[in-house]
């Protein structure tokens, strides 16, 4: 199976874009004559992998390499870089283009910037005087879509820009890219927007339709019909919760990363030592599409009896005489066989983690956090981790969670867990705790926490929670429902109005518009729950709500959406936009910076 | 009949017919081709004329400086220049496909000039070996040019969209002699994409050279080819030899397709390609048409000419008149064949007789009913094929009377009808583009109206566009800003604009503002920027701030403002639409034109500005954030930045760990914390300051008594580690005071540090100094992932949680305590857990199970 997904299913057609991107990078590729050398971005690797296969890039005369510090070792004197608009990166290619120049080699330099140009990276290229030496040019990737109903901004530090840095350049290129996938499937009439960036994206989003219009009078009725867009920073307890979803445990344990997880061979049943395989996983999986969104501890449930039935049936098939019919049956399951194993390999592996005592020590403590009732033992149970000087990640990752709970940590506790941790992993974490204070993630208590509020206003701790067959999100986290995935639950029946008071009480601004280029009818000011005619696309399909996170989306949350569409009664399809797939230990990882 | 006169003017070539209408009487006065060099634009486009300078001949009523004349092609002129150029001779002219002039002189200079006669900057050198040793030829193509120079060297520029002249050969080896002739393949037919450049030399041999230098020989079995020219689909190629013949081959050698003996062994003058099926030669007086099979046609000619291939044909330039050749098109051939009894020509007679009210109209009707259809569809192509206007007319004529008769599709009738209104248009003697319908459809009507557009025929592009409803096509004019896509009425619009605001120098700016409002508000969406851009290139101010404020688009708002001094406006605009790439535009235009406190003063009360300054400023210039900071008195970051600094201090080789070099670092380390000191809110970083500078020294003096440089950008916890590890526990014990470890923590230290080595007695001791503060677990657990079970059984027993104890026994295998000690605790979830981990093991897990029913009944009861 092939780590590009297929999107034939797709509620809008993604294939379009994902082909316009193609040919986009392949015309560029062209417009290069000749052999050449494309240095890419390491992370956008992974993005390209799931744009272009690498032979197709072979056929266009390319030889890839990776963007690092090391000088470029190659024949070609054509060398192109595809580097994203990242000020960092650009004493890379300065440092190369100083090197061939310093060994007399003579080579032609094209620099393409992923979305765009940005003046800031170009002046430093002016500034080390190797500007005049590149043909400078653009390659527009403004969304990559990672599945049938998931698309992705690619922006991975976009949270921590946004929150550390004040650097507000995604929330352009997402207010662009929204507004491309306008200039596709009409303008989104309706958008609710909660959170700083969100308001910022939508009011930008506002903009351009001003200055570039979207004639919506061609278009016909829009396919999307409402866009909700979410800053990460409204709901920062979900990702730091361990998710017990199937993908979200894949990608908790082993970092699904473009739609595959990278794993050793043996413990997919491949006898070749110490050999790395990529397993993709996407919904072009049958299977996978089946059993992603479940609780963890069904799909073990699932994959046995699926292998169960397989087995009776073999058994059956060599004991019995069976007709042809029941044997082309037979084989047709067969084909299955593949994905089954696949899949139990995985879990299997899986298991060897989720059964580990630490493992669910820590769900524990993650559950006693997110009811907040008991202060000491959370916070005994943090200073131990840091004493024990376990992974730093892991520590920061329920600090925030226990921070973001309890509104802050008073000052005392603060200071000593701030201390504890400088002692225990070096003073160069002084700039990782900086940012993660200025971001207000773990941060010094100015007043009371309202999260006892909001948990039980929203009901994010839900009781009985049948993980087998849930009747509501919270399965996802057995027990706990996603602050941010209730919300959208919310704007999707009926709009901010019902939770006025709850979104007071989050981060951040929230907004609602209405947006003509359509004809405006007066039917369109109330977003019903049943079915208007409005919300029907001609050809009968749902109509759609495109919900976008400013700062990432977790597996579990899309799993949660994804439930949510599925139930009876609802009158949408969704789909997910992000500015990338994240958990809380790479959402974490973003503000870790070393000083050293 | 006229349908005899139509075929009495053709010539036949083999099977096929041929015909040169004239086009045009040139209007030109005084033009003799053979005293100028002559420059012909192919799809009908210009001709520029300048006197050669090569040739010596006579001045009559003239000045004796040069004139660069421009005419279109019924010899109207359209511009004309004073030619005042260095660079010696002129050796080549020619246009490009963007209808641009490419002039390249001796000296390797190349000019460039728009159909206005207007230079074009900047013109562009071929280098210092062409300047040296004077450039002799030059072979044009679509956008290209090839040249060589008395060195012999070859030297191209591969797109003058993009003009970077490169040398092709002459580095290593050059040609062995001057050429004899050169022709081009262009890039978009060679395997390689780059221009391959057949050289004819001595010998029988022709060399290919590659744009990336490569050079093959090709032996040609003919012998020294004199003249050479590259088929229109560069498929072909056709050579004069020394021995006086015509070969024609296909471009790699391959195979010959035909030869034809001519008469001289004088070369040709000119040589060209008539289509694809037949080669023109062309000697003072006589054009020579060969093609594969039968006798060449032969034209005579008392006055020079010159030869303008195009795809379909060749026009022939006189002194007097443009003609036409070009093969006649199967439709008219049908119609208008002698003694033709081709359904169409039955048609067209039928016309004849309806309009003369014979009723033998009828009766050819009657003749032809089954193939009505397509005799219909011969005589509205054969419309097209005319340049006639009435004969256009009457085989128009001739079809809609038959399609009365017949299904036929209409749109046809009214596509041609169309086009032959555009054709008709632009080939007017005034507009003088002789277009043939093939012509028209390989150039597209969009660039014709880019090039009516440029050569200022502003109404009828206009028309053009609106007629053919092209309103709504979106083309991407490439002349336009790269980054508009804009409808074509939309730049011509523009252009008219641009072309208004620089004819208006005496209209007022209001009042001019007004006249140009009116006519752009036409077009929703047009740039205005564009506009106000131009009227600030014509100096006028006010005029271009008033324009500006028209523009929705900031992306091209800010530059503008910016442009005009609005610095503080064009930093708003630019804040406000969000677009992070047009704050950095401005922030440098401001870094560069404004002292640094007038640009920190700017930014200070405007977040995003001042974020994005810091962002920069952290990635590439320290110091000048260092000095904002300063002076916006936020000591703090200097602090952090110092801080950093010690690390990258830390990175320099020289300062290799162990060495006396972190004396620098110290010093950084402790500026930072005395900087942190001066506010209060940062009481924390300054004492993890003075601690991180204390541990640097303990660190260095560590390294220096243990000889070991393992210790220096290590955490206190683990300088702790490293000296138990290393046995050195008095030193350990000195860290520990140092900076005053919990007892808490320094238990879980040692306790680990000495699993590590594996001292399982010293662990043992170490348990028995004092009752643990932390209890027993974290000996436990050491033992435990030391995999020392028996070491673990020491201190299991002491736990004092039993839950606690219930899983370490767990975690060992002993289900039978793990049980005791659960059901000590009384809790059923646990032993549910338990029961999990033994689930491979049958006899414990029943275990489990009985406990956990006596102790659910328990809780019932």
């Amino acid at each position: 199976m092939a780590q590009i997904p297929s999107l034939d299913n797709a509620p809008v057609n993604l294939t379009s874009i994902r082909d316009q991107s193609q040919k986009e990078l392949i015309t560029i590729l062209k417009n290069i004559r000749g052999r050449k050398c494309l240095v890419i971005d390491p992370k956008l690797g992974g993005s390209l992998s799931l744009i272009i296969q690498t032979s197709l890039l072979r056929e266009h005369g390319v030889e890839l390499r990776h963007l690092n510090a090391d000088p470029i070792q190659t024949e070609c004197t054509k060398i192109v870089y595809l580097v994203r608009t990242q000020l960092d990166l650009m004493k890379f290619i300065c440092s190369h283009v100083h090197n061939d120049a310093s060994k007399g080699l003579q080579r032609e330099y094209f620099v393409y910037f992923v979305p765009r140009r940005a003046v800031a990276c170009e002046k430093i290229l002016e500034e080390e005087k190797v500007h005049h030496l590149m043909t400078i040019g653009e390659y527009p990737l403004y969304l990559l879509p990672l599945d049938e109903d998931v698309l992705s901004f690619e922006l991975d530090n976009a949270f921590k820009e946004c929150a550390v840095d004040g650097d507000m350049s995604s929330l352009w290129y997402i207010a662009k890219a929204i507004h491309k996938l306008e200039f596709s499937f009409g303008l989104i009439p309706n958008v609710r927007a909660k959170g700083k960036a969100s308001v910022r994206v939508a009011d930008i989003l506002n903009r351009m339709q001003a200055e570039e219009p979207v004639n919506s009078s061609e278009m016909g009725v829009p396919e999307i019909n409402t866009l909700i867009i979410l800053d990460r920073e409204v709901d920062m307890v979900t990702p730091m919760c361990s998710q017990l979803t199937y993908e979200g445990l894949l990608d908790e344990f082993l970092r699904v990363n473009n739609g595959a997880v990278e794993l050793d061979s043996s413990i997919m049943g491949i006898q070749q030592e110490g050999k790395k395989i990529k397993v993709p996983l996407n919904s072009s999986d049958k299977l996978f599409k089946e059993i992603r969104d479940l609780n963890f501890e069904v799909v073990v449930q699932v994959l046995r009896q699926k292998a169960t039935s397989m087995k009776q049936d073999y058994t059956e098939m060599t004991t019995t005489n069976q007709s042809v019919s029941e044997l082309k049956d037979f084989v047709k399951k067969l084909n299955s066989l593949p994905e089954i194993t696949r899949h139990i390999n995985l879990a299997q592996h899986l298991s060897t983690f989720t059964s580990k005592p630490s493992f669910l020590g820590r769900l524990d403590m993650e559950q006693t956090m997110v009811e907040a009732q008991s202060y000491d033992i959370c916070f005994e149970y943090i200073e131990e981790m840091i004493h024990k000087q376990e992974p730093l990640v892991n520590v920061l990752r329920l600090l925030i969670l226990f921070s973001v709970t309890n509104a802050g940590l008073p000052k005392k506790n603060f200071d000593y867990l701030r201390r504890e941790l400088l002692h225990s992993y070096g003073f160069e974490h002084m700039a990782t705790l900086n940012n993660l204070e200025k971001a207000g993630l773990i941060r010094k208590q100015e007043s009371k926490s309202n999260w006892l509020t909001i948990k039980r206003a929203l009901q994010l701790v839900v009781d009985d929670t049948d993980t087998a067959n849930p009747n509501d999100i919270s399965y996802v986290f057995s027990g706990y429902a996603p602050l941010s995935i209730r919300l959208v639950q919310h704007a999707v029946r009926s709009g901010w109005r019902s939770v006025e008071e709850i979104l007071k009480l989050l981060p951040g601004p929230h907004s609602e518009t209405k947006r003509s280029g359509f004809a405006s009818s007066p039917s369109f000011n109330t977003l019903p729950g049943a079915v208007s005619n409005m919300d029907k696309v001609s050809d009968g399909r749902r109509s759609l709500v495109l919900v976008v996170f400013i700062g990432g989306v977790t597996f579990a949350e899309i799993s949660a959406l994804r439930f949510l569409s599925a139930q009876e009664g609802m009158a949408y399809d969704l789909i997910v936009g992000t500015t990338k797939i994240i958990n809380g230990h790479t959402l974490t990882e973003t503000f870790i910076e070393n000083l050293g | 009949m006229a349908a005899i006169s139509v075929a009495a003017e053709w010539q036949l070539l083999y099977n096929r017919y041929y015909r040169k209408p004239e086009i045009y009487s040139m209007a030109w006065k005084n033009v003799d081709l053979s005293r100028n060099k002559v420059a012909c634009a192919s799809m009908g486009g210009p001709i520029a004329v300048i006197r050669d300078d090569s040739k010596i001949v006579q001045l009559y009523a003239e000045s004796a400086l040069r004139k660069l004349r421009i005419f279109n092609s019924a010899g109207v002129q359209i511009s004309e220049t004073v030619w005042k150029n260095p660079g010696g001779r002129l050796i080549g002219m020619a246009w490009t496909e963007d209808q641009i002039l490419v002039c390249a002189t001796q000296d390797g200079t190349v000019y460039r000039y728009n159909i206005h006669s207007e230079l074009i900057e900047p013109t562009i050198s071929m280098g210092k070996e062409c300047f040296e040793q004077s450039v002799v030829e030059c072979v044009f193509w679509g956008n290209g040019m090839v040249c060589v120079n008395e060195a012999n060297q070859l030297f191209c520029i591969p797109d003058f969209k993009n003009p970077k002249p490169c040398m092709l050969l002459g580095e290593v080896e050059q040609l062995p002699m001057p050429p004899l002739c050169v022709a081009v393949i262009e890039p978009q037919y060679t395997m390689s994409g780059n221009v391959e450049v057949l050289v004819g030399v001595d010998d029988d041999h022709v060399l290919l050279v590659e744009e990336d230098g490569g050079v093959q020989q090709v032996s040609v079995e003919v012998g020294p080819i004199q003249k050479m020219v590259v088929s229109g689909n560069g498929k072909l190629l056709a050579c004069f030899s020394h021995d006086g013949k015509l070969l024609v081959m296909s471009t790699d050698f391959s195979n010959i397709i035909f030869e034809y003996n001519c008469e001289s062994a004088l070369p040709p003058e000119q040589l060209a390609w008539c289509g694809m099926d037949s080669v023109l030669l062309y000697w003072d007086d006589m054009l020579l048409m060969v093609g594969p099979y039968g006798d060449p046609v032969r034209y005579v000619y008392d006055e020079p000419i010159i030869l303008i291939p195009e795809c379909d044909g060749v026009r022939i330039l006189t002194n007097t008149s443009l003609e036409f050749l070009q093969r006649v098109s199967d439709s008219t051939e049908s119609i208008f064949k002698i003694g033709s009894t081709l359904p169409a020509a039955l048609l067209y007679d039928a016309l004849d007789h309806f309009d003369r009210r014979s009723a033998k109209a009828d009766e050819n009707l009657r003749l032809i009913r089954s193939s009505l259809p397509e005799a219909v569809e011969a005589c509205i192509d054969a419309a097209g094929h005319e340049f006639d206007v009435s004969r256009q007319r009457t085989l128009l004529r001739a079809a809609s009377y038959g399609q009365a008769f017949c299904h036929f599709q209409r749109d046809r009738f009214q596509e041609m009808c169309k086009t032959l209104r555009v054709l008709n248009a632009v080939r007017n003697h005034d507009i003088g583009i002789p277009l043939s319908i093939q012509q028209y459809k390989l150039l597209t009507p969009s660039i014709l109206v880019g090039r009516l557009i440029n050569a200022h025929r502003h109404a009828l592009a206009v028309r053009i566009s609106d007629y053919l409803g092209m309103n709504q096509e979106v083309v991407i004019m490439h002349w336009a800003c790269a980054k508009i896509a804009a409808s074509l009425a939309e730049v011509v619009i523009m252009h008219w604009a641009c072309a208004k605001i620089a004819a208006s120098l005496a209209i007022p700016d209001d009042a001019l503002l007004e006249i140009l409002l009116e006519k752009l508000r036409i077009c929703k969406g047009i740039s205005y920027a564009a506009v106000a851009a131009h009227a600030d290139k014509s100096g006028r101010r006010k005029l271009t701030a008033m324009l500006v404020e028209h523009e929705p688009r900031s992306s091209k708002q800010v530059p503008l403002l910016l442009s005009i001094g609005e610095e503080d406006t064009a930093l708003t605009k630019a804040t406000e639409c969000g677009d992070t790439d047009l704050v950095y535009l401005v922030l440098f235009h401001i870094w560069q034109k404004r002292p640094a406190l007038e640009l920190f003063g700017m930014i200070q009360a405007r977040p995003l500005a001042r974020d994005l300054f810091i962002s920069y400023g952290r990635c590439y210039k320290h110091e000048f954030l260092k000095d904002f900071f300063l002076s916006t008195g936020q000591l703090q970051d200097v602090s952090f930045l110092l801080w950093k600094e010690s690390w990258e201090l830390s990175k320099n080789p020289m300062a290799s760990k162990g060495s006396p070099l972190q004396g620098p670092r110290i010093k950084l380390i402790e500026k930072a914390q005395s900087l942190f000191a001066e506010t209060k809110e940062h009481a924390f970083e300054s004492k993890a300051a003075e601690e991180h500078a204390k541990l640097l020294r303990i660190q260095h003096e560590l390294e220096v008594t243990t000889k070991q440089a393992i210790f220096v950008d290590s955490s206190i916890s683990d300088t702790i580690r490293t000296c138990i590890v290393l046995g050195n526990h008095r030193a350990a014990m000195k860290v520990r005071t140092e900076f005053k470890v919990s007892e808490k923590r320094w238990y879980w230290l040692k306790v680990f540090a000495l699993a590590t080595i594996r001292d399982w007695d010293a662990l043992e001791k170490f348990s028995k100094e004092k009752r643990p503060p932390i209890g027993y677990r974290p000996f436990v657990e050491a033992c435990i992932d030391a995999d020392e079970k028996g070491e673990a059984l020491k201190y299991i027993p002491k736990l004092a949680d039993p839950r606690e104890k219930a899983e370490a026994y767990a975690r060992i295998g002993m289900a039978k305590e793990a049980a005791d000690a659960a059901s000590q605790a009384k809790d059923g979830e646990l032993l549910g857990r338990l029961k999990l981990s033994f689930a491979q093991n049958a006899a414990a897990s029943s275990i489990f199970d009985t406990l956990r029913d006596r102790l659910s009944f328990q809780g019932v009861s």
